[in-house]
């Protein structure tokens, strides 16, 4: 029943959301609801949201949480901007485009401390020991998505001209990787990188990950963002809300509770076999609470620096955005 | 009267039953009609009564229940027929009088019916009334026994109409022309015969009223037309 | 017809364009959900060369798919209305293959012809020759009685002839959806552009969305806008000059 009236109440606002624009609802006096744009749909990668409505820590605030999907078309930092967000989730590439077009917003918390975009590749065919070896490679690329950015990071360092290397552009559809086509390709490890790896396996051939993180590039993933406005206006509600969020990722984290974090995310990602579920939970544990559960949540102020100085670098943003200034880490 | 001595028809109707789909009266009921073979005659009667339904089973057209048996082909024209738009007049009708008789006939028709200085237009440049005098011609180039007229003459003054009836006359003595027009007047003075079609309700349905049936030699009498006019009406 | 097509879009777009700034200004949002007039103004220096040669490149799929939709739809459409069953069984293969969002159909699509042309012309085809599928086959199922009954009655009625003066006669409508569907033609190219090909303007669309560059995005829906409206009116014009000279010529000759 729960589920359904959450859904229900997710519904209603992805319906209203269109027409809310010169509403914009910050009325969160008494219980306060609150609208939570992911970045994606619901899978792994937003286990510390599901776990953290399902089992009541927002609630326990005081806050009904209205958790939307997001998609390819959905831009969190433009909701929150409209006020038809409270809260979404964001890379940081479009964090700091965003801020150097002046967005109103904020970073409260860092979701992933390491990135989880890899290229999977075959070893057999593709040996990847560092950077130096994407030379002469046919690597997938996202035209416009951040694996553009940080491949160009990448080559940019280890000296690897464009004309060296044949750049493939990738869409949802693998089939150019399965059929050899492209040696490397972009995946989100603890996600797609599962269920590829999976379809490989069972094709009995052998895979690997090539991690960009590893070979020198820092740029940080997902992270929480609201806006300035709100953060000044209600200081306390943006505390309660990332300290729910905190302990719903912390929980969904813990090994202990592995199995009914599984659980709640096959709910919703009914297409993913519980098992895959279970490994993508395994790897972005890895990802989320590095290097230990403490630091689940913790902005990492140098990677945000370094992401910043290559978006610069690599002409992605005109001008500094001095990021110190929007990142909010708020203490429990 | 035995089958010898039975006039000779163009086309006959026995027993003649037809309702329009979802109607509750039908609009013929055992209604029987011969056309005399040869002949200049009309069908006349109010709008809306059935005429142009009568007109098109008398053709083979539209389908009832009845016996219905033909002298001879049968073609049926209306006067808001069309020629394809994309010939001249001229073209259009040699392409239909291919053989050379007709060809011969067309010249003559073109001349008579008043239309040989606009054989270079389209049909959409032509006035009503001689977009009516070309699609009639080039019915009268087809082989046929009996050719019915509905309103095909509807926009053609009434000068030129009374000259292409009595060119009809002339030329086709011995083919059959029911000729469907709301002038009382002019089916009395060119008709052998006038079939008077009457309301479902009368009885009979149809009357047939001897026309004056007026040539270019045998002008009718005033005082006969207006007898025949009378007749007419007050049959109706 | 085609200065008055150009000005109805630049009308319409300024027009949008004023309605964004109210709102940029009225709300005071940031460059990031609406660009500036400056921003606007930079993105239009910069990339309207760049984006004109992707849209060349799309226009050039879209003409290409526009006339063999046109060959496709007549070719169907005349097959659909010789025969009953046929007919009816292309119409509800028509009718199901619409129904199917592009979206989902295009990775197969890619599948089996790969990201070249191929697959941008299927795409496009796809998405805009139903409207001409439709309309050929109303057109030719449809009798034009006033002209068809002397060639019935007289025995001459060919097929041939029967598609002539069906065609014929609705000239006006099928030029006017020939026109019309220009517009789904260039629209299918991007479609396939964006979900898939890694060329021309669609392509271009999809990675401005990706860095949610509003600017960029205007500046390519301005050119596509400016060629669509082009390609519309030269349409159009042409369909004018037809129907003048093969439906209304001037004077008996």
């Amino acid at each position: 029943m729960a589920t359904f009236w959450h859904s229900s109440v997710a519904l209603l606002v992805a319906l209203l959301g269109p027409f809310s624009l010169f509403s914009p609802s910050f009325a969160t006096a008494a219980d306060e609801q609150i609208a939570y744009r992911l970045k994606w749909l619901i899978n792994a990668s937003t286990a510390g949201d599901v776990v953290a409505e399902a089992e009541g820590l927002f609630a326990a605030e005081g806050l009904q949480v209205a958790i939307l999907p997001g998609g390819p078309e959905r831009d969190a930092i433009r909701e929150v901007e409209l006020g038809r967000a409270h809260f979404g989730v964001a890379s940081a590439d479009q964090v700091i485009r965003g801020l150097a077009k002046g967005a109103p917003i904020v970073v409260v918390a860092q979701l992933f401390q390491v990135n989880p975009l890899n290229w999977i590749y075959r070893p057999e065919q593709t040996t990847i020991s560092s950077g130096d070896d994407l030379r002469g490679k046919v690597i997938g690329v996202t035209y416009g998505g951040n694996d553009e950015t940080i491949l160009r990071t990448l080559l940019q360092r280890h000296h690897i001209g464009e004309e060296e290397v044949q750049l493939f552009s990738v869409r949802h559809d693998y089939t150019p990787f399965y059929q050899k086509k492209v040696d490397l390709w972009p995946l989100y490890r603890n996600a797609q990188g599962v269920i590829i790896g999976e379809k490989l396996r069972a094709a009995g051939e052998a895979f690997a990950f090539f991690n960009p993180d590893q070979a020198g590039v820092r740029f940080v993933a997902n992270s929480v963002i609201t806006s300035a406005k709100l953060l000044a206006e209600k200081p306390e509600l943006v505390q309660r809300f990332t300290t729910a969020l905190r302990r719903g990722w912390q929980l969904a984290m813990a090994p202990e509770h592995a199995e009914r974090t599984a659980e709640l995310i096959h709910r919703f990602d009914r297409e993913t076999p519980l098992p895959l579920i279970r490994e993508q939970l395994a790897l972005t544990r890895e990802l989320v609470a590095h290097p230990s559960p403490a630091d689940i949540g913790r902005i990492d102020l140098v990677a945000w620096q370094e992401t910043e100085a290559i978006m610069l670098e690599q002409k992605q943003i005109d001008r500094p955005v001095d990021i110190a200034t929007a990142l909010h880490p708020l203490a429990e | 009267m035995d089958e010898g001595e039975r006039p000779r028809a163009a086309i006959t109707i026995d027993n003649l039953h037809f309702s329009y789909p979802g109607a509750g009266r039908p609009l013929f009921a055992n209604l029987s009609l011969h056309l005399p073979a040869g002949g200049f005659h009309a069908l006349f009667g109010p709008s809306g009564i059935g005429k142009s339904t009568l007109a098109r089973i008398l053709a083979g057209l539209t389908a009832c229940s009845g016996r219905r048996s033909t002298a001879g082909p049968v073609l049926y024209t209306y006067n808001t027929e069309r020629l394809p738009g994309w010939l001249t007049i001229g073209e259009h009708l040699r392409q239909v009088a291919a053989a050379p008789a007709a060809t011969t006939t067309l010249a003559t028709l073109e001349d008579r019916f008043g239309i040989d200085h606009c054989l270079n237009r389209r049909f959409g440049q032509l006035s009503l009334g001689q977009q009516n005098r070309v699609n009639l011609i080039r019915y009268l180039l087809q082989d046929f026994q009996t050719l019915i007229m509905d309103e095909s003459l509807a926009n053609v003054d009434e000068g030129t109409r009374e000259r292409i009836i009595i060119t009809l006359k002339e030329h086709y003595p011995d083919r059959s022309f029911l000729y469907i027009s709301h002038n009382v007047l002019e089916v009395a003075r060119f008709c052998r015969q006038i079939i008077l079609l009457r309301e479902a309700a009368k009885e009979p349905q149809i009357v047939a009223i001897e026309g004056l049936d007026a040539t270019a030699g045998h002008p009718v009498s005033q005082t006969r037309l207006e007898r025949t006019v009378l007749e007419i009406l007050h049959a109706g | 017809m085609l200065a008055n097509r150009l000005l109805q879009f630049l009308l319409l777009y300024f027009l949008a364009i004023g309605g964004l700034l109210a709102m940029k200004y009225l709300l005071g949002l940031s460059d990031y959900v609406i660009p500036g007039v400056a921003a606007m103004a930079t993105a239009f220096t910069e990339m309207a060369a760049i984006y004109l040669g992707d849209l060349l490149d799309s226009l050039r799929v879209a003409l290409l798919g526009h006339a063999l939709s046109l060959l496709l739809a007549a070719g169907v459409g005349i097959l659909a209305s010789r025969s009953t069953a046929l007919g009816s069984l292309i119409r509800a293969a028509a009718y199901t293959v619409q129904t199917y969002p592009i979206v989902a159909v295009a990775p197969i699509i890619f599948i089996l012809l790969g990201d070249g042309l191929a697959s941008r012309l299927l795409i496009t085809i796809l998405v805009c020759y139903f409207p001409l599928l439709l309309t050929t086959i109303s057109v030719l199922t449809e009798p034009v009685a006033d002209i068809e009954h002397f060639f019935i009655s007289t025995g001459r009625n060919r097929w041939s002839l029967q598609v002539a003066i069906r065609l014929y006669e609705n000239m006006g409508k099928l030029i006017t959806v020939v026109a019309g569907s220009a517009t789904l033609a260039m629209v299918g190219t991007i479609v396939a552009e964006f979900v898939a090909a890694d060329a021309g303007i669609g392509f271009s669309i999809r990675k401005a969305l990706y860095q949610s560059d509003l600017a960029h995005i205007l500046v390519a829906l301005f050119l596509v806008g400016i060629w669509t409206s082009i390609y519309l009116g030269v349409l159009e014009t042409a369909g004018a000059l037809i129907e003048k000279k093969w439906r209304n010529p001037a004077g008996g000759g």
